[in-house]
């Protein structure tokens, strides 16, 4: 009972905060629009008649393509559900923090941060369902009957990937942002990792090592043959388990610094 | 004006993040010139260091964005306004002050990177060769990216933000258009990054593709400039 109501009012802050709203209705906005234009850009070869132009006629590859500007949004929801309790009010406010408010009303340190990684969990889950279908339906609108059918039990299992790499994103948002107890360190790791040019795919040139650090073991989640260097990821169920093991460490190191050191 | 720029740089310099990021900027240039030409492929230095610099202009980006949000973190801009009341002046007090540090830090990381750069390849026995002109444009590019954010924070007024906005425009946005459409080009890191790529046969000179770079500067600066003269800090 006393967890659902610090899950409750985590919820609420966190939907209260404008950056939330923002992050999710931008990313949704920016994937659906994405995923038409490349579906328009799949149509007007297939009109043409240049099918070698484009790297594939399927309308889940043209709305999956747009993958990384889900990650961004997922990052942010993850970084801004803690780096807003150390963000310092106005000096005319007294120049206080929100995480002491929080913690005077439920002391239980590793039941506020797993309220807030449940709370981040279910808004990606909200902004994937909404994002992913959306964008799915205007490829396929778009694209139309030329398109290549595919089964829809396929085609749930692929979102269902993406969904949990964006959700785990955000959870290795959280617990980088909690240690940090600030914004501004996931975001530019995460926000350079989750991009086409990420430091992991440097990484990954030098040593195979590489395809076990988070971004690249889950990349396979989303990512099907059109993706460069998916050849050599792991495969999707060993992956996403490793990138699982990589969320869950580190927010059981980020609730012990959390539960540990001064608010 | 002289003691605007001064004033403003002293608030850098005061900045404990403003060192950390610069000297991360810096360490990352080093690392990433060693790792990127220990790659089999790399012969060229200012080759190795082109493939480095979408991850250094983080760096830079970071930079020109602290310059401005640090102000917004608490009211540190009521202060500012109050011993420096005339707006335009130190709006170009503060680009002029940030420049200097993200122009400083953009010259020691291409000079790391070269550097670390150049120590693999020779260590590997071949004779690395330089094109200066390269290596001043990645200087150039850096700096300019990071001015570009510094008038987007004007805008924006948050670190969280436009740190977002100028990630995801550089990182996600710009990388997935430019497989799309050709249009891309317009865009301010890819017209950037004519200065320090090598020429293309059918793709904009180092010229063109500075001056777009530089018209999405003045646009930026405008629209950051109309805002702060505009409305309450």
């Amino acid at each position: 009972m006393r967890f659902a109501r610090i899950l409750h009012a985590e919820l609420r802050k966190a939907l209260t905060l404008p950056a939330t709203l923002v992050a999710a209705g931008t990313s949704v906005a920016a994937s659906v629009a994405l995923a038409a234009y490349n579906a328009g850009g799949v149509r007007a070869a297939i009109d043409s008649g240049r099918l070698d132009t484009v790297g594939y006629t399927s309308p889940v590859e043209a709305a999956l393509s747009a993958t990384p500007l889900g990650t961004v949004g997922a990052v942010i929801l993850g970084v801004v559900a803690i780096s807003s309790e150390y963000a310092v009010n106005s000096t005319d406010a007294g120049g206080g923090r929100q995480v002491a408010a929080t913690l005077a009303a439920a002391p239980g340190r590793v039941a506020v941060l797993g309220a807030k990684a449940i709370t981040v969990v279910l808004l990606v889950a909200a902004m994937a369902a909404v994002a992913l279908p959306a964008s799915l339906a205007t490829a396929r609108h778009i694209i139309g009957s030329e398109a290549p059918a595919e089964p829809v039990g396929t085609i749930a299992l692929r979102a269902a990937g993406v969904a949990l790499y964006w959700a785990l994103t955000a959870l290795l948002a959280l617990g980088i942002a909690t240690l940090a107890r600030s914004g501004t360190l996931p975001l530019v790791v995460l926000i350079a990792n989750s991009s086409v040019v990420s430091f992991s795919f440097l990484l990954s040139n030098l040593t195979p090592l590489a395809y076990y650090l988070p971004d690249l073991a889950g990349m396979r989640l989303f990512a099907q043959e059109s993706w460069a260097m998916v050849d050599d990821a792991l495969d999707p169920v060993t992956g996403g388990l490793v990138m699982g093991a990589w969320a869950l460490g580190l927010l059981v190191v980020a609730g012990f610094a959390f539960a540990r050191r001064d608010a | 004006m002289r003691r605007v720029v001064a004033a403003e740089a002293v608030k850098l310099r005061g900045l404990p993040a403003i060192w950390a990021t610069a000297g991360g900027t810096v360490a990352a240039g080093a690392v990433l010139g060693a790792a990127t030409a220990s790659h089999p492929g790399a012969a060229e230095v200012a080759d190795v260091l082109g493939a480095t610099v979408p991850f250094l202009q983080v760096g830079t980006i970071l930079l020109g964005v602290l310059a401005v949000a640090t102000e917004y973190s608490g009211r540190q801009i009521a202060v500012t306004l109050v011993a420096m009341p005339r707006r335009l002046p130190l709006l170009c007090g503060k680009a002029a002050a940030g420049l200097l540090f993200v122009a400083a830090t953009a010259t020691l990381t291409v000079a790391a990177a070269g550097g670390a750069a150049w120590a693999v390849l020779a260590r590997r026995g071949e004779a690395p060769e330089a094109d200066w002109w390269r290596l001043a444009g990645m200087v150039a590019y850096l700096s300019l990216i990071g001015l570009v954010a510094l008038a987007a924070t004007v805008l924006l007024r948050s670190l969280v933000a436009s740190l977002v906005v100028m990630e995801a425009l550089v990182l996600i946005v710009s990388p997935l258009l430019a497989t799309a459409t050709e249009h891309a080009r317009w865009l301010p890191d890819r017209a950037g990054a004519r200065l320090y790529l090598p020429a293309v046969e059918g793709a904009w000179g180092w010229e063109a593709g500075g001056a777009v770079l530089a018209g999405w500067i003045v646009v930026a600066a405008a629209a950051g400039a109309v805002a702060f003269l505009a409305r309450d800090a």
